[in-house]
Parts: C-alpha cells; sequence; structure tokens
C-alpha cells in the first residue's frame, strides 16, 4: 500500500525534479517574504510560468509544491519583521513575533519560526503518507451522490471557517460557481451564459481567472498602499542570527501539539493554514500561558502558529489528492493546475497516477529539508527582499504575471478579461472577501455540478439516491452542523448564562 | 456617500441573481437523458444568491476607505498602460515593450524618472534573460528595429 513512497522517491530524486524543488524552495521563501503577497498570490502569478516551461505533470507539481511551501516559511519575514501578515494565516505569527523582533530577538525568531515550521510540516507530511493511501481506498466507494455531498460538506465547512465573514464567504463561493457554469454544458452541449461570444464557449480559462483575480487585483492594491504609505516600515535589527536549542525545546509542546492541530485542519475541506494558525495559537495560549506573556513576546506563542500553519498547508494536500476536493485556496490553484495536465486528481491517483502523488509526496520530504537549511542561515539574506521599494517590485511582479498568460494567450481578448476580472477582484477584496472561496467555488463547482446530474441521471431522476447511502448521510448531517453550530451554539451559551445568573439570584 | 458599499454590492448582486435565473429559464434543450438538465444548478445558485444578498442588504458591515481623486487615475492607468502592453507586445518586440511598460509602471509607484527608466531597461533586460535563457520561452523580437539599419 505504501509502494507509491518508493516510486516517489524515484521520481523526486531525479536531478530535474531535485533541481525544481530546490528552485520552488528558493523563489516560494522569495515571495513569500514580499511584504502582502501571500502563498496563494505567489503560487497564481508563478503557475503559468510554470505551465509554460513545457515540464511535464509531476515536475510542475514538485515546483508549485516547493513554492506552496516555500512561500509559507518567508511569509513569517514581513509578519515578525514588519509586523505585516503576508495573508490571513500570518495574523497570529505577528501576535508574538513581532514584540519579541522589537526586542531584539528577530535573529532568533525567524530561526524559531523555520524549525516549528519544518517540525509542523513533517508532521504533517507524515500524516499524509500515512493517511492518503487509506483515504483514498475508502474514497474508491464514493458514488456520484457522496461526491455531491462532500463538496456541500466543503462548501459548508468553508464558509463556516474561513474568512472573517462567514456571509461574504458564502457569496464568494457561488460566485465562483457561477462562472464556472459560463460556457458549453458538457452534459447536453447547451451554452450558457456565453451571450454570443464565441471566446466565452470554453468557459473562463483558468490562468487568466487567477491571474487576473490574485495578481491584478494584488498590483492595484499594492499602487493604493504605495499612495497612502510610505513603504518600509522601520525594520528591527536582525540581533544574533542563530536560534539555540534550549528554546526550541522550550516550545517543543507547542510545536508538536499545533502540528497535530494543524494537520487535522489542513485534512478539512476548505479550511487552510489561516484557520489552523488562528485554532493553534488559542489553545496553546489556554493551555500554556500561565504568566500572561503571550502577545508580549512569548517564543510558544510564535511557534504554534508557526508549526500549524505548515501542517495546515501540507494537511491540504490529502482531501486534493484523494477525493479531489481542495483543503485550501492555494491547493485549488493547484488542483487547477493540475486539470491542465489532463490528470483529475481523485481516489485513483494512488493507483493511475503513482509518479505524480508519490512524486509529490516524497517531494515534500525534501523541500522541507531543503527549506530549514535555506531558512536557517539565510534568514538575514532573505530579509534584505524586505527593503526592495515597491516601485521595483511591482512592475516586474506585473512582467512576469502578464508573459505568463500572454504565452497561453496571445490574444487582446484574453488580457481583456484579465484586466475586467482584475477589477472584479480589487472591488471584492476591498468589500471585505477573501478570494480563496471564490477559487474554490470555481475549480469545485464544475464537479459539483457533474455529480449531482449523474447521481440523478443514475436514479433516473429520483432525489432519493443524494440521501441514501450511509457516507453522504453522514457528510449532510455533519455538512448541515457546520451551519447551524456557529449560530447555535453562542445562543446556547446565552442561554445557559442567563439561566444560572437566575438560579444564583 | 453615505450609502454602506455592502448595499450597493447587494443590489448589484441581487440584480445578478435575476439576470442569472432569467438566462438559465431561456435554456432549451429538445431532448436529453439528463433528467435534470442545464437549467436547474444555474437556478439554484441564483437563488442562493438572491437570499445571501438580502441579507447582505439588511445586514450590511461597515464601509471601507474607498480610493478617490489621483488614487483613482494611477489605478486606471495601471490597467491602462497593461492593455497598452498587450497592444503592441508583439508589433514592438519584447525589450522595448517591456521597458517602457516598467517605467511607466514604476512611475506610477512613485519612482523619479531616472530611477524608473534605469529599472524599465534592467527589469526588461534581465526578464528577458530569464524568460529565454533560463526557461526556453519564446519572446516577440523587435523586427522593425532591424528593418530601420
Amino acid at each position: 500500500m505504501w509502494d507509491f513512497l518508493a516510486q516517489g522517491f524515484a521520481v523526486a530524486l531525479t536531478p530535474l525534479n531535485l533541481g525544481l524543488a530546490f528552485l520552488g524552495a528558493l523563489i516560494g521563501t522569495l515571495f513569500g517574504a514580499l511584504p502582502g503577497i501571500g502563498p496563494i498570490n505567489g503560487i497564481a502569478i508563478l503557475m503559468p510560468l510554470a505551465y509554460t516551461m513545457g515540464l511535464p505533470a509531476e515536475s510542475s507539481l514538485i515546483l508549485l509544491a516547493a513554492i506552496y511551501t516555500g512561500s509559507e516559511y518567508g511569509g513569517r519575514m514581513s509578519s515578525i519583521l514588519l509586523n505585516v501578515p503576508g495573508d490571513a494565516g500570518a495574523v497570529f505569527t505577528t501576535l508574538d513575533g513581532n514584540p519579541l523582533a522589537k526586542q531584539g530577538l528577530a535573529g532568533p525568531a525567524l530561526g524559531l519560526s523555520a524549525v516549528s515550521s519544518f517540525i509542523g510540516a513533517t508532521l504533517a507530511i507524515l500524516g499524509i503518507t500515512l493517511f492518503a493511501p487509506l483515504l483514498a481506498r475508502v474514497a474508491v466507494m464514493f458514488g456520484p451522490a457522496e461526491f455531491f455531498a462532500l463538496m456541500v460538506f466543503a462548501f459548508a465547512s468553508m464558509s463556516a471557517m474561513m474568512g472573517k465573514d462567514p456571509l461574504k464567504t458564502a457569496i464568494g463561493a457561488v460566485l465562483g460557481v457561477l462562472v464556472a457554469t459560463i460556457g458549453v454544458d458538457s452534459g447536453t452541449g447547451v451554452l450558457r451564459f456565453t451571450f454570443g461570444i464565441p471566446e466565452l464557449y470554453d468557459g473562463i480559462d483558468f490562468i487568466v481567472l487567477i491571474i487576473g483575480l490574485f495578481a491584478i487585483s494584488e498590483i492595484l492594491l499594492m499602487l493604493e498602499h504605495s499612495h497612502t504609505s510610505d513603504d518600509g516600515g522601520a525594520m528591527a535589527p536582525l540581533g544574533r542570527v542563530m536560534v539555540r536549542l534550549k528554546e526550541v525545546l522550550f516550545c517543543k509542546w507547542a510545536i508538536l501539539r499545533s502540528g497535530l492541530i494543524g494537520f487535522v485542519i489542513g485534512v478539512l475541506p476548505g479550511t487552510g493554514a489561516s484557520v489552523a494558525g488562528a485554532v493553534a495559537y488559542t489553545t496553546e495560549k489556554r493551555l500554556s500561558d500561565q504568566k500572561g506573556t503571550f502577545g508580549k513576546g512569548d517564543m510558544r506563542g510564535l511557534s504554534a502558529p508557526e508549526s500549524a500553519n505548515n501542517a495546515a498547508a501540507v494537511g491540504a494536500f490529502v482531501p486534493m489528492l484523494t477525493l479531489g476536493i481542495p483543503g485550501s485556496g492555494t491547493t485549488a490553484v493547484m488542483l487547477g493546475a493540475l486539470m491542465l495536465y489532463n490528470i483529475t486528481p481523485g481516489p485513483t491517483m494512488f493507483t493511475e497516477h503513482t509518479a505524480v502523488a508519490g512524486g509529490l509526496i516524497a517531494s515534500l520530504y525534501l523541500g522541507n529539508l531543503m527549506l530549514l537549511l535555506l531558512n536557517l542561515p539565510l534568514a538575514g539574506l532573505f530579509a534584505r527582499v524586505l527593503t526592495i521599494p515597491r516601485w521595483l517590485l511591482v512592475p516586474a511582479i506585473a512582467i512576469l504575471a502578464f508573459v505568463g498568460v500572454f504565452q497561453l494567450h496571445s490574444n487582446l481578448y484574453a488580457i481583456f478579461l484579465m484586466l475586467i476580472v482584475g477589477v472584479m477582484g480589487y472591488l471584492l477584496r476591498k468589500l471585505g472577501f477573501s478570494l480563496a472561496p471564490i477559487i474554490l467555488g470555481y475549480v469545485l463547482g464544475g464537479l459539483m455540478e457533474q455529480n449531482l446530474r449523474r447521481a440523478l441521471a443514475i436514479s433516473g431522476g429520483d432525489s432519493g439516491i443524494l440521501w441514501q447511502s450511509g457516507i453522504s448521510i453522514g457528510l449532510w448531517i455533519a455538512a448541515a452542523m457546520l451551519i447551524v453550530l456557529p449560530w447555535l451554539l453562542p445562543w446556547l451559551w446565552r442561554k445557559r448564562n442567563a439561566a444560572s445568573c437566575s438560579l444564583s439570584k | 456617500m453615505n450609502i454602506a458599499a455592502d448595499r450597493i454590492l447587494g443590489i448589484v448582486l441581487l440584480g445578478l441573481a435575476a439576470f442569472v435565473a432569467a438566462q438559465a429559464m431561456q435554456l432549451h434543450v429538445p431532448f436529453s437523458y439528463d433528467p435534470l438538465g442545464p437549467k436547474a444548478f444555474p437556478l439554484g445558485l441564483s437563488v442562493l444568491l438572491a437570499v445571501f444578498s438580502l441579507v447582505l442588504l439588511f445586514r450590511p458591515g461597515t464601509n471601507g476607505d474607498w480610493p478617490r481623486g489621483v488614487l483613482v487615475l494611477k489605478l486606471l492607468g495601471v490597467l491602462l498602460t497593461l492593455l497598452v502592453y498587450a497592444l503592441v507586445f508583439t508589433s514592438l518586440g519584447y525589450l522595448p515593450a517591456t521597458a517602457l511598460v516598467v517605467l511607466v509602471l514604476s512611475r506610477l509607484f512613485g519612482a523619479p524618472w531616472a530611477k524608473a527608466a534605469i529599472s524599465g531597461v534592467l527589469v526588461a533586460l534581465g526578464s528577458y534573460l530569464l524568460f529565454t535563457q533560463a526557461m526556453g520561452i519564446l519572446l516577440p523580437a523587435s523586427d522593425w528595429l532591424t528593418a530601420l539599419t
């Protein structure tokens, strides 16, 4: 059952793939370190280029995965040194990371963050190796009805846990699904929402969508920041560069606990690193903050979200590889990338595309080690990236994004569409939407409709098939609970408190 | 502007939901083995969207900071620059087109002329080498330059 790992290492250890993993780790760390650019933006900007390079599917995935995990490492630079989180997942890193930097411990904080990230990610990679093939075996039993229920569950868990505003998360997901319905309907050949524009017959292209949504909107937002504020706040000096073993050991339980929490949360479809960081930090604070040092530069408060972030980022690969359901916005982008290679991840991934699945997992082991070795001694060097002025950085990013799209679609229409999507993305972000639900909706929407229709075709139109098997009933109940509980729990609490108050009188 | 942005969004989304529903109703399939057909899914989505946007209308969030004045012009400038880049990408050739675009973008991001010009040339050359040498991507050449000489 675990033969895939041997084959995976054979794939990952070829010079090309080893080089790509290293390159990805390096680029990812650099990109992640750029203030404001989180992992998902980094992947979105670099994915078209990886695709145009004409790499085989597994190499391309290895490169993207290394960039992904690398940017999770790099994202901490701006959180710790500048108090500017690169993405939602890094918010909790700033809470204790930045106070540490202000105490002159920026160097050890970066080192500790790298070690915590490494341990968290390693735990999660072990978790993938153990559980992904098992889950794939279960997933083989899934029919269209079960898949439909699973996607309803994924959307439910996403709106319950992702983003700060559940309503906007839900709206974003619906919008994403709607975008996915544009084009020829695969079931009947009917044109939907194309308005007689031939370029829309194939639907909105994935690369055009992500570059517009992420890269263009990011450029517009950065312009706004550079207009309203001076760039580059005061950067704390690094201090001593290495973290001491004693400091790591002090945090060992925080790191291990948070790694496990992060992995479990990462595996849940639709909830990514941002939730994991929050849960791990609050758990650790409750468990070990006896002296009230959390938030004032407690090393455990830094290592907990760091370990959890990276564990969740890696854990998100589990549902993506075994069920074809991405666990986070970033894995949604990677799922889309795989689909460009005509590989639809799912239960058969480990049997039919062993090289891709195994290669990816093996490369995660290698890439994670490379990241630790890169990040411990070179933190100071990477931190220099923070001092690059925006006027130099943004045009370079714009060129990267633009050439990526233009290589694939050298027509004005695609560029025009990309800019329109970019403006939409900018407006939505200004309105407080996060983009991950939109991209998840886009990637899952088509599959969701297909599975629903396939299920009903099997049953001849009887909707009873949707809740016939134990698996689908369980998923429907879980989905319902995810939607109801966040509303019900506070209400129950209040009721109980009110009752106890009246009793004490 | 006192109307919360979320209210406007709610109205827009409600309109979108109605539009999607109207469009979906017009889809006509003569014959199909598919009991659900292409209509139902978009219709369901439009109902969901309508419900969500009604909630948004009645419970809008806080109004964010919206760009105004020079910033709006700058934002439009970035979009226009990228559009022009697409227009001249093939005809002008990669190097001159990129140098010009980087120059304009750097200026928009507040770089002084001299720095913007230098970064234009350097980013164009650097990215050209990266794309052609390291990544094996073919870029449009500047044929008109060779035709001049």
